[in-house]
């Protein structure tokens, strides 16, 4: 077993027209055993900027904790705040750093640049940005989440049609992931503030 | 040894750091630069003094551009000035690998101004001999700073340092307005550097360096922002026989 | 510490040690993003072709279907990357962050043997460890240059050369058909091929075409030049109804310091 698969996670980023949206599920796993339904694994960086970290309980925490050091001296030194594409450059340098003894963590990035432009990427262990104009996700429902994704999402959906999308997209990918699920949340991410709803899921 | 490698600059009993006001000496001696923040850009020039006419002045730079958006002219000590560019090049390159984008001017000035203040605090070395200008247009425009040698430094709109800094500044008083469009700035510049010149100004006795912005397209970023460039001697000479 | 470095350059390996032990209990290491791809370049009557498909996979899951493997190396250099994508990037990141402070100091165009010597010396030194399997095209004050360089540091100067999964599909293409002084549209048509013999016939290789001219003094990056691949349009729209999610709006909602409340704030109403 991968020790990417430890944890279990789903995290899928969707571009809105002028918005973008960032869900999640909650569970915490040691392989088969959910030891918590209430883990965070989507993290803001800033008030429009977005991250989801699947992988290894571990360093999700150590990632979060270190981005957010990097974040906050950048934001004090530049006096401006980070814009997602040059967060996700600083988290691309951070984890290919550690070329040779990674951090187990695939991220996912959603935000909106100071235009108001959505802007998703996913990365890997390593640090290789894959940006996409349409949707990314990670995790161990990746695959599902990719044929969801594939079939459900369309453009210029508004932030209300992009909840309703990206929701069913992650209930039905996670429903046939054993490894994620009990409880999901979605982020969306929209020029006038960040809408967060809990959603109501299967919780086995 | 440690005991004795203390540092050339100790405090004086009246508080001066004297070897800071020595290179000051030396910028004072050093060959004027101005520079100019215009509405859409920034200009930089400087004399090119040589000793001798057997100089090759082709050789000369007295002008460096650190990374496209960002150039820097100096007063004072040639050597020093070099340091300071492969420095700043160097920090540039850094910073664009982390974040992949050109720094701004005010982070690659307090880099800049970082090291020039660690050679007034460290054993067995001596500040540097020059002042800095450093012309530069990031998001929050175009940008023009002066570092010392103590390593302080200051936003300007217009300012000069070396030989004739103070009637240049004077100058420079008169003649700055905040409207004012690059080309204007550019022989603005060369004025300024004309008050005060010993002898004829040619296109070969002086060198000057221009960043513009360009006005924002809908939908594009803000500002995209030109090369730094040194003007080639035949554009110096257009601007000085327009002036002549 | 100064301003702009946060850390020392180089890898960090604090890590090294835990993952190693980790795989050692049998717990596999994750798989990183690797290219596939069909990536090529040929020599043409005035300068340099390269050309690229436009698929990453991760293992057997296409990652992303548009990515760009022609890197910018320096104004008259570009470099196809295949292999691990991460190292692909950051190897041609580093090579043009160097290229660009060697052009600044020496106040010339660097050399297309410059960029070779760099790239392969840093491969060379990590023994294969960087998957970074790079096409390098570029021309110079002495005229075209076309490179391959292979992970642990060998490299070869030919005419025309393809790598990647899908370089056998693009080589038998050039193999038949390359030709010494072949004319710019001859060029870009051929290089064209070459891909979509990798596109087509190699797994690891996919989508569009990305096709890059360097000649003399100009550089044309014609991204996307040919795009065999494009999804047909959904026939129907699968949106859902308003309302079709239950849901509540947690509370407190999630902090920026990412700290804990001390009590929640009611807003709700």
């Amino acid at each position: 077993m991968s020790i990417m698969e430890y944890c279990g996670a789903a995290i899928v980023a969707m571009v809105g027209k002028d918005c973008v949206a960032i869900a999640s599920d909650k569970r915490l796993g040691q392989q088969q055993l959910t030891v918590d339904m209430e883990f965070q694994k989507v993290f803001p960086i800033t008030e429009r900027t977005y991250i989801g970290l699947s992988g290894l309980a571990t360093d999700v925490k150590t990632l979060h904790d270190r981005l957010r050091m990097r974040v906050n001296l950048y934001k004090h030194r530049e006096e401006r705040v980070i814009e997602p594409k040059t967060f996700t450059h600083l988290l691309s340098h951070m984890l290919y750093e550690r070329r040779f003894g990674s951090y187990f963590i695939s991220p996912v990035v959603a935000g909106l640049d100071k235009n108001n432009r959505p802007y998703i990427c996913a990365l890997d262990t390593i640090g290789c940005i894959d940006s996409s104009s349409d949707f990314v996700v990670c995790g161990t429902a990746a695959t599902n989440l990719y044929g969801a994704c594939e079939s459900l999402w369309e453009p210029d959906l508004g932030p209300e049609e992009l909840f309703e999308t990206i929701s069913q997209t992650l209930l039905s990918s996670i429903d046939r992931d054993a490894m994620s699920g009990w409880g999901a949340v979605v982020h969306i991410i929209t020029p006038s503030g960040v809408i967060t709803r809990d959603l109501k899921s299967r919780m086995d | 040894m440690d005991r004795y490698s203390f540092s050339l600059t100790t405090f004086s009993p009246n508080g001066k750091l004297l070897q800071i006001e020595h290179a000051l000496a030396a910028v004072g001696n050093g060959s004027t630069s101005v520079g100019i923040k215009a509405a859409n850009g920034v200009v930089v020039a400087t004399e090119k003094k040589t000793g001798s006419s057997l100089i090759d002045v082709s050789s000369l730079e007295h002008m460096a551009m650190i990374c496209d958006s960002i150039g820097m002219v100096y007063s004072g000590m040639g050597p020093d000035f070099r340091v300071l560019v492969n420095r700043a090049r160097k920090a540039a390159q850094t910073y664009r690998r982390t974040y992949m984008e050109d720094p701004p001017v005010r982070i690659l000035v307090k880099e800049l101004a970082g090291v020039m203040q660690e050679f007034t605090q460290s054993g067995g070395v001596r500040p540097f001999g020059v002042s800095l200008l450093l012309a530069g247009v990031d998001d929050r425009g175009p940008n023009l700073y002066q570092v010392d040698p103590s390593g302080s430094y200051f936003p300007w709109k217009a300012t000069a340092i070396g030989k004739n800094m103070v009637n240049s500044k004077t100058f420079l008083e008169k003649r700055f307005n905040g409207d004012m469009e690059l080309e204007d700035a550019v022989y603005t510049a060369i004025l300024t550097l004309k008050e005060g010149f010993e002898g004829q100004m040619t296109e070969q006795s002086i060198d000057v360096g221009i960043i513009s912005t360009i006005p924002a397209v809908e939908g594009e970023d803000t500002l995209k922002q030109s090369k730094f460039q040194r003007l080639t001697q035949a554009e110096i000479k257009d601007y000085l026989s327009n002036i002549a | 510490m100064s301003p702009i470095l946060e850390s020392a350059a180089g890898f960090k390996f604090d890590n090294v040690k835990r993952n190693q032990l980790l795989s050692e209990k049998g717990n596999a290491a994750p798989r990183a993003t690797k290219t596939g791809t069909t990536i090529v370049g040929l020599i043409f009557k005035d300068g340099i072709i390269l050309g690229a498909d436009t698929r990453a996979t991760s293992g057997p899951i296409v990652a992303d279907k548009n990515c760009e493997k022609i890197h910018y190396l320096a104004p008259n250099m570009y470099c196809c990357g295949a292999g691990t994508a991460a190292d692909t990037e950051f190897t041609t990141s580093m090579a043009s962050s160097q290229l660009a402070l060697h052009s600044l100091n020496t106040g010339r165009e660097a050399r297309v043997a410059t960029a070779m010597t760099m790239l392969k010396q840093y491969l060379f030194r990590y023994q294969g460890h960087i998957g970074a399997y790079l096409v390098l095209g570029g021309y110079d004050v002495t005229g075209p240059h076309l490179y391959t360089i292979h992970a642990h540091g060998s490299t070869d100067k030919l005419p025309f050369v393809t790598m990647g999964s899908g370089s056998l599909a693009a080589m038998s293409v050039f193999e038949s058909r390359w030709r010494a002084g072949l004319s710019r549209e001859e060029g870009i048509e051929l290089v064209k091929d070459a891909i979509e013999a990798g596109i087509f016939n190699d797994l690891g290789s996919g989508s569009n075409v990305d096709v890059c001219v360097i000649t003399r003094n100009n550089v044309e990056y014609l991204r996307n030049y040919v795009m065999p691949n494009e999804r047909v349009e959904k026939e129907q729209s699968y949106k859902f109804a308003p309302g079709t999610t239950e849901f509540i709006v947690p509370k407190p909602p999630a902090t920026l310091s990412g700290e804990e409340e001390g009590t929640a704030m009611d807003v709700s109403a």
